[in-house]
């Protein structure tokens, strides 16, 4: 009996040493790439940066450009997205239920959502850059929303589940309209929650390099026009890290910083909206 | 026992009497194969409160999702048979189902405040039919709020969100909510189930009131509750109406054995 107790306490102590041992292997490693990042880049974070294009080798310089051009091409990624999955998310969830078409769309969907992000930069490329016959910051953009949409999808559907049907027949009681009862009772019951996904999306194309290698190719030159190739902070990454010049390393690890950065401040907003979903 | 004899039985209550709101004529309904109603006629008589008891899974709150149509939301269930409303057949098929429940209105088991202000809480559902200036929706809301005892508790925080509200305040809102849109039937789905000794009492002085502009339809598990504020009961068994009559006969002197026996807790 007391032996079979003091076995027991110790296989717990045992499991929860592991347990807490595991987490800290996990944040170690995202420790040690922000403190990388905070090492290398805070160094060459100046007015420059976001003043200055990106330069030739050997020559100081910053990332306006770059910045613009992930602005712009995050833009519209998520211009297209977020109503695109909103609505498809909304379908699902109200409509589709667990219909035949309603399945699919959500298989598709989560094939989408794991796609190689490679794969949705050839096929933009083949639709949009080919026949165009030059590469362009919208067909980078259109990449992105490719990679966008899926995950708006999925998490339109998951908050809209999480609305009590008690709280649509309630609604329906009073004779609203099913849009309406969607519209004003449903979104602004999940609000939050569907921000959450927005922003999830914003984080997750911010950061993709890939998608825009085929698509949007970069830019050392400052440029507003969509139709024309345009730079962002993941390319010049890719583009800088890969330099033997040391200014442009250097740009390269600030660039890095200030991505990780605005995707962590994404990630923890939606993670404070998320919270703050209430379903009562 | 055949539909025929049923009718026949209940007779001067069922066959369309002057004061009937309400007439429900071999009603069977279906969640998907299983028959959750087995021809159900039954009638609500104008301006009076008809309680509906039984055990659970009777289909007493079946019952009163097809008088409003509610189950439409799902796919799967169907009712056959006629409901009719002021003799109009709700369940023929292109009936407005907005229109339908604007008439009748429905209140739920669990209170279902809307995701926005006390004041929008009721405005919203007025909003829909009529187009009101502010004053006269300010006037609107008031009128709701002290018609549902609660415009006291609420009238200096009518800008709080519905949610904020006690559950007792929570329901009264729903049923001002329901008012508010002025409809001529209400339901009641076991309105008091959630609720404390002391709200449960007011919501059934509420409904007393209520019966001076409204036909009342509720289910409730309480027998006390049915005996003290319904004028005629409907006992219900296994989908089947086993006795309808007044509230005062079917609780002094039921005709069935299984109402007696529910009636005074030997089974259900």
């Amino acid at each position: 009996m007391a032996d079979f107790y003091h076995k027991r306490r110790r296989s717990n102590a045992v499991w929860t040493v592991l347990s807490y041992a595991a987490t800290a292997f996990g944040l170690g490693w995202l420790v040690l790439i922000l403190g990388a990042l905070l090492w290398n880049g805070v160094g060459g974070l100046s007015l420059d940066i976001f003043t200055k294009m990106t330069p030739a080798p050997g020559v100081q310089g910053g990332l306006l450009n770059s910045i613009i051009g992930s602005l712009i091409m995050t833009g519209i990624g998520v211009l297209i997205g977020a109503p695109l999955g909103v609505l498809a998310g909304t379908y699902l969830a109200e409509y589709g239920h667990s219909s035949r078409v309603a399945w699919v769309i959500r298989f598709i969907n989560d094939i989408l959502l794991s796609a190689p992000s490679i794969v949705v930069g050839l096929f933009i490329y083949q639709l949009f850059v080919v026949p165009f016959g030059h590469f362009s910051a919208l067909a980078g953009g259109l990449a992105l929303a490719v990679i966008a949409t899926p995950v708006v999808v999925r998490t339109t559907e998951d908050m809209l589940n999480l609305v009590p049907n008690t709280l649509r027949e309630a609604a329906s009681a009073l004779g609203m309209p099913r849009s309406v009862v969607i519209q004003r009772i449903a979104y602004r019951s999940v609000r939050a929650g569907l921000v959450t996904g927005v922003l999830l999306a914003v984080a997750r194309i911010t950061g993709e390099t890939a998608p825009l290698v085929f698509t949007a190719l970069g830019n050392s030159l400052f440029e507003w026009d969509p139709r024309q190739p345009m730079s962002s902070l993941p390319l010049i990454i890719y583009d800088f890290a890969r330099s033997p010049y040391p200014e442009q390393q250097k740009l390269a690890w600030t660039g890095a910083l200030l991505v990780t950065f605005a995707v962590l401040g994404m990630s923890i907003a939606a993670r404070v909206l998320t919270s703050r979903v209430s379903t009562k | 026992m055949s539909d025929a004899s049923i009718a026949a039985r209940f007779d001067p209550l069922v066959q369309g009497a002057a004061g009937e709101k309400i007439v429900v004529r071999g009603l069977n309904f279906f969640y998907g194969a299983s028959r959750a109603i087995k021809n159900v006629n039954v009638s609500l008589r104008e301006r009076k409160v008809t309680a509906f008891i039984g055990p659970s899974g009777c289909g007493k709150s079946t019952l009163l999702r097809v008088l409003n149509r509610m189950y439409d939301l799902y796919p799967n269930q169907r009712a056959e048979g006629e409901v009719l409303l002021d003799g109009q057949n709700i369940l023929a098929p292109g009936l407005d189902l907005n229109l339908l429940r604007a008439r009748v209105g429905m209140v739920f088991q669990k209170p279902t405040p809307f995701p926005m202000s006390i004041y929008d809480n009721i405005a919203f559902g007025i909003k829909l039919y009529e187009k009101l200036p502010k004053s006269e929706m300010d006037s609107r809301v008031e009128t709701a709020l002290r018609r549902s005892a609660l415009w006291e508790e609420v009238k200096d925080k009518l800008g709080a969100s519905g949610l904020s509200l006690s559950g007792g305040q929570q329901q009264r809102l729903c049923i001002a909510r329901t008012v508010a849109i002025r409809p001529e039937v209400i339901l009641l789905d076991e309105p008091c189930s959630a609720l404390d000794p002391i709200s449960t009492a007011k919501i059934e002085e509420l409904i007393d009131e209520l019966t001076e502009d409204y036909t009342i339809a509720i289910v409730t598990h309480s027998m006390q509750q049915a005996a003290r504020v319904s004028a005629f009961t409907a006992f219900m068994y296994l989908g089947e109406l086993i006795e309808f009559d007044e509230t005062s006969k079917v609780f002094t002197a039921p005709r069935e054995k299984r109402t007696q026996d529910y009636v005074t807790g030997r089974f259900g």
